[in-house]
């Protein structure tokens, strides 16, 4: 399969957590000069627009900073142990997706003798060092192009070519949502068995891709959007597990996650140079392709703003290239009246977002340990590693609260996991299951 | 996006946007325009736009009956009588299955 430029784009997404925006206040207008202030700001009230039907004055506050140190402190532990569980959700889903998909459509783990043109260099299975050395050349090949790739987004970002880079964005997002799933869909039919005409698939493959375009560059129920994004994310993985030559493919990961590193915290770096610059044009800064997490507390008649706030400034602002990040945001309800006490007028929106890329990334590495792993033993310890490393990277995050790349631990771990498995614990368990001795 | 969020003229254009867009053969958008916008025309407390939003919801959900209908009818006719078809139906099939007539 020749890949294009466009499937490229989309695992450009790099994992950075990025710089936590002290707690914002969505404006009932929405607009977007919506500051975003330190967290040593005071404690603001300001009454949200009229324009609401509601005869009730809905008041803004912002929780955090009116609290003392210890209430502050739990707020950032509660804010952090619910976000793991929301991000837990979404990638065990897209991992889950992955491995059925590999264990039963055998499409996904057939070697076919084409590479993508990223990975040029054939891998000898005959011999070790060559197929090595070949596998280091793929990565590089592989990783300037990603660099590259980078780059010319953070440039097109700072020269604020906004259209060009939501063609880009659309584009790719055509190709995920039509041909990749057109592809799946065949794979899915055959292994099945079953019969399927031109005028239904059509149907099915035309719904499916307008919607998903609709919801996720557009406005759409959230559930939905995230349900496509998750999809996407999950095609992606299963095309780079079939075209990405064996060997290559564990090089490959463990260069991104360092390339990951340095893009994010390095301050020349990319990656933080675009959030830098997004955050300093006050710009949402990576619209659809993030996942973005929502969590919604309600109060008596209040009406809660929602990090649907967080998607709304996503999709409107610059048309950014999507990028892997972590934002933690913090949108804060509209709170009720002052009858309430102060802790039941205060609540908190907290939107969580992870890059898409992270997705692709966690599940090709599941995917692929299911794939070649051999037993469930290999699959269920990567995907517990990678939850792991995510849970400790969240909780980075908190501590931090800036832009932090979500690919390193878990990739390590997952890495380590994988290859400790395989090659130590596999080998005891079949020993045992063969001498009968169970422990 | 969350519904709570917007003012009810622009619920209901966005509901209106939807119904239009199904006319474009897309069933599955006048399904989530059903299940979307279902609460707020049916189970909230009146407001101004709401009849109009019930209307739109209505009639979506009308449109999607009829698609599911007429969907449902190819596909048993078409799974039926694929075999007895001959040269058509494998001109129309996408997959044929293996080891069956």
């Amino acid at each position: 399969m020749n890949s294009s430029d466009s499937e490229e784009d989309s695992y450009n997404e790099r994992s950075a957590l990025v710089q936590s925006e002290s707690p914002t206040i969505p404006s009932y207008n929405q607009d977007h000069d919506m500051s975003l202030p330190e967290e040593t700001d005071t404690k603001r009230r300001r009454p949200v627009s009229s324009g609401l039907d509601e005869p009730v004055p809905v008041l803004v506050e912002r929780e955090r900073v009116a609290t003392p140190d210890g209430e502050e402190e739990e707020l950032t532990l509660k804010y952090g142990a619910k976000h793991v569980i929301m991000l837990f959700i979404p990638v065990t889903l897209c991992m889950v997706v992955v491995v059925a998909t590999i264990k039963s459509v055998s499409f996904y783990t057939e070697k076919s003798g084409q590479r993508l043109i990223y990975t040029p260099f054939e891998e000898d299975p005959n011999s070790v060092g060559q197929r090595l050395l070949n596998s280091f050349l793929n990565t590089i090949v592989m990783i300037s192009v990603i660099v590259f790739m980078t780059i010319i987004l953070v440039v097109l970002y700072k020269y604020r070519c906004y259209k060009f880079i939501q063609g880009w964005l659309i584009l790719s997002s055509l190709m995920l949502l039509f041909w990749f799933s057109f592809m799946y869909l065949g794979e899915v039919f055959k292994t099945y068995n079953v019969a399927m005409d031109y005028p239904t698939l059509v149907m099915i493959i035309w719904n499916f891709g307008v919607v998903g375009m609709i919801c996720i560059h557009w406005k759409g129920p959230l559930r939905l959007q995230q349900a496509y994004l998750i999809v996407i994310s999950a095609l992606m993985a299963l095309i780079f597990i079939k075209y990405l030559p064996e060997w290559s493919a564990w090089v490959i990961l463990g260069a991104i996650s360092i390339y990951d590193l340095i893009a994010v915290l390095c301050p020349k770096g990319p990656l933080r140079m675009l959030v830098e610059t997004a955050q300093e044009r006050n710009e949402p800064i990576f619209p659809a392709l993030i996942y973005s997490s929502a969590m919604v507390w309600m109060v008596g008649m209040a009406d809660v703003s929602n990090p649907g706030s967080a998607d709304e400034r996503q999709r409107g602002g610059g048309g950014a290239r999507a990028q892997e990040g972590v934002e933690s945001e913090d949108d804060v309800a509209q709170g009720v009246s002052r009858r309430y006490s102060a802790e039941e007028d205060l609540e908190e929106d907290r939107g969580i977002k992870l890059g898409l890329g992270d997705f692709i990334f966690y599940s090709v590495l599941v995917g692929k340990a299911a794939a070649t792993g051999g037993d469930w033993n290999t699959t269920l310890a990567c995907f517990v590693a990678i939850l792991i490393g995510l849970c400790l990277t969240l909780l980075l995050l908190a501590i931090f609260k800036k832009a932090l790349p979500a690919l390193p631990i878990s990739i390590t771990f997952g890495l380590v996991f994988y290859f400790s498995t395989d090659n130590l614990v596999r080998p005891f368990m079949d020993s045992l299951a063969s001498h009968q001795y169970y422990i | 996006m969350n519904l709570e969020r917007i003012p009810n003229e622009e619920k209901l254009q966005l509901c209106r946007r939807y119904y239009l867009g199904g006319f474009a053969f897309l069933p599955f958008l006048w399904l989530v325009n059903v299940m979307w916008f279902f609460k707020e025309a049916f189970l909230k407390p009146a407001y101004t736009e709401q009849p109009q939003l019930k209307s739109y919801v209505k009639k979506s959900a009308m449109g999607l009956l009829l698609w599911v209908a007429v969907l449902t009818t190819w596909i048993t006719i078409f799974q039926h009588f694929r075999a007895r078809w001959g040269e058509v139906g494998d001109y129309l099939s996408f997959t044929i299955p293996l080891g069956t007539a």
